[in-house]
């Protein structure tokens, strides 16, 4: 039993770290129709941020480094989002997936660059220590940090559910997502939808790298097996959809948790890929998304 | 003129048949750079002190001749350490190489100088293969099945542990090499392993593998891994409520591990190849060199530089000239040389017959626990 539920709590933690990334390439696929490669490589650059904010100026506790650092994680998705991806809109597809494969590359070195290969972590001052009560109960080791990052991650994206479906921003942002060649006759400017999208998404994600250097590990290309598993989490809840990103990254972090767990750790990304490929065979638009509407 | 480029080659050859006899050329491959550079600055620094220690030349055929040793980097792939080995060999005319420190690259640099006869001494790969069925191979340090035993048997005789669980990287041969023959020797003795699990190369996430084994709650936990995971794998397994002493091999031997683990590593034992509070003459001589000279304390793959940069350099005294064939059968007649990591024995291959030492963690600190002679 006390086994069980701690192998339950791994997977909360993973599954709300995919999530987080997750979100990312789901809003802004809905929104522009763009898979950003490079949106891994933002949350490790997010997680650098927070390492850089809550360890060398070590004067800021967590609940002020962590906003700062999805602030300052935030512009950076915007100007990826400005430099890069703007004026190849309405490119084809291929040079688009090039540039965020590039983005990434160049993002990974320029992080080894300024801080060298190592393995990090960030240690900010969360309270340490487990949740005694359920360790005397059940056995079961819950430390303070795994409770705040499941419900911190969950609050924040409940926080994104209301923006995009309760607010005037959130009401532009489906728009843009139905017709994006309509709304800006409506007096919408586009430009800064897409640019609130990356802002939104790229927040989210430094929270994840804040939250995975807290509780693994940091290094400069962590974002790329990340954002791999992220992307299938967000395909297999269907792309686009925002309850399906998360859906899908707990549905992952269950597979690979069980697979580990009962089968072997060899198969887990085996299996993770596997289950992609085959849900694109079956059920191309994953489980929360629509199929795609043809004209004819 | 096709022809002419075939010949290229064997003129090549033929140009370099007169080496100036005035000076011996030494090779050395070290990763400068990359991902294990560190590793790659102590080898440097260990053959800066060898060949501070030679300036004077050394006697050869009746005349003081002077040696060089020519240090290049491989940037720890297997690739460039190829590329590297035919430059020092064809072009640099060099007589024996030493290098290079991970057994990936020993491993692409091994068929080279096995092919052009050249002999090649590797301070720090423990990986079997580097040296099976190769004549012209050697290494200063034991190997990986030994480093298995000696923990296994660490574990039942000296900590009376009953139970054992290992995980390790799958994908990694020194890895895997390791937990095996640990699993093997350590049932073999007669205690009980409940618990035998894996993960891939730069996984950050173990609490799924740790849970399982939490739940057989082993007495030691075996982590045959490299020093920048190891601290990740502790922390995750005392996060769960893992009580389990934490063991490992010399791949946890660089001031990383503790930098990053901090006291969570504390009260952790690894077998190496040497400890820093060695009291052999020959090792505090070099310890004390070492600090001097550099700042730092040399770390195994230093003492293992320098005591393959001496061995070779006996060799060719011990051959009397500077052969490349000469100076291999000289290194493979080498017997009881007494080196900074322990004596060091050729016993008709190129893996010595060597002890080992097992280094505790203190706060901090390694600390020399035992000696484990083979």
């Amino acid at each position: 039993m006390g086994v069980l539920v701690q192998q339950l709590l791994n997977v909360a933690q993973l599954g709300a770290v995919y999530a987080l990334i997750a979100l990312g390439y789901s809003m802004v696929y809905g929104i522009i129709r763009l898979i950003n490669f490079a949106h891994g490589d933002i949350f490790m650059l997010g997680g650098f941020l927070g390492l850089l904010i809550g360890v060398h100026l070590a004067w800021l506790p967590v609940y002020v480094m962590m906003p700062l650092a999805m602030v300052l994680t935030a512009l950076a998705g915007v100007l990826v989002e400005r430099v890069a991806y703007r004026r190849l809109r309405d490119a084809n597809r291929m040079s688009v997936v090039i540039t965020t494969l590039g983005v990434g590359i160049f993002l990974e070195n320029l992080v080894r660059l300024a801080v060298g290969p190592e393995t990090r972590q960030i240690r900010s001052g969360l309270p340490t220590g487990s949740v005694t009560w359920l360790q005397g109960h059940l056995g079961v080791y819950v430390t303070w940090d795994k409770v705040l990052i499941i419900l911190v991650s969950l609050t924040l994206m409940a926080v994104l559910w209301l923006i995009v479906n309760r607010t005037l921003v959130g009401t532009a942002m489906r728009a843009v997502a139905d017709a994006k060649d309509v709304v800006p006759l409506m007096g919408v400017n586009l430009n800064l939808i897409i640019a609130g999208t990356f802002a939104i998404g790229s927040a989210l994600a430094a929270a994840g790298g804040i939250f995975y250097g807290q509780a693994y590990a940091l290094d400069p290309y962590m974002g790329i097996d990340l954002g791999w598993k992220a992307f299938i989490a967000a395909v297999i809840g269907g792309i686009g959809s925002i309850e399906g990103a998360v859906l899908g990254s707990f549905l992952l972090a269950g597979v690979e948790v069980t697979t580990v767990a009962y089968l072997s750790s060899n198969l887990k990304n085996g299996i993770a890929f596997g289950l992609l490929i085959l849900l694109l065979l079956v059920w191309p638009w994953g489980i929360m998304g629509k199929p795609a509407m043809r004209k004819v | 003129m096709k022809r002419v480029f075939l010949l290229l080659p064997f003129l090549l050859v033929l140009a370099g048949c007169k080496p100036k006899a005035d000076e011996v050329k030494i090779g050395v491959s070290a990763p400068l750079t990359g991902d294990i550079s560190a590793l790659g600055q102590s080898t440097r620094n260990a053959i800066t002190l060898v060949q501070e220690e030679c300036a004077a030349g050394i006697p050869l055929g009746g005349k003081q001749v002077k040696v060089r040793f020519l240090v290049e980097d491989d940037e720890n792939k297997p690739e460039a350490t190829a590329t590297v080995f035919q430059k020092l060999i064809s072009q640099d005319r060099v007589v024996a190489i030493i290098g290079s420190q991970s057994s990936k690259c020993s491993n692409a640099g091994a068929p080279i100088a096995e092919a052009a006869r050249i002999p090649q001494v590797t301070p720090w790969s423990t990986n079997p293969n580097v040296t099976r069925g190769r004549k012209f191979i050697f290494r200063a340090c034991f190997i990986d099945p030994f480093q298995g035993r000696v923990v296994a048997q660490f574990a039942i005789g000296k900590l009376k542990a009953r139970t054992a669980a290992v995980v390790y990287d799958v994908a990694s041969d020194y890895n895997k090499g390791i937990a095996e023959v640990f699993r093997d020797e350590f049932t073999r003795l007669g205690g009980k392993l409940v618990g035998y699990e894996t993960y891939n190369t730069k996984d950050t996430d173990f609490s799924a593998q740790l849970t399982k084994i939490k739940g057989a709650n082993p007495e030691v936990l075996f982590l045959p891994n490299y020093f920048n995971e190891v601290p990740l794998q502790a922390q995750q397994a005392r996060k769960l409520g893992l009580t389990a002493t934490l063991l490992g091999g010399d791949g946890w031997d660089n001031p990383e591990l503790v930098k990053l683990g901090g006291a969570v590593m504390d009260g952790a034992y690894f077998s190496n190849h040497y400890s820093p509070d060695a009291d052999s003459p020959v090792a505090k001589e070099f310890i004390a060199k070492y600090t001097a000279r550099f700042k730092a304390v040399p770390d195994a793959a230093a003492a293992l530089t320098y005591d393959s940069a001496r061995l070779v350099l006996r060799a060719i005294g011990a051959a009397g000239k500077a052969d490349p064939r000469a100076i291999r059968d000289a290194l493979a007649a080498t017997s009881g040389f007494q080196g900074v990591t322990g004596a060091i024995s050729f016993a008709g291959s190129g893996d010595p017959v060597k002890g080992a030492v097992i280094i505790r963690i203190e706060k901090g600190r390694f600390v020399f626990d035992s000696a484990v002679n083979p």
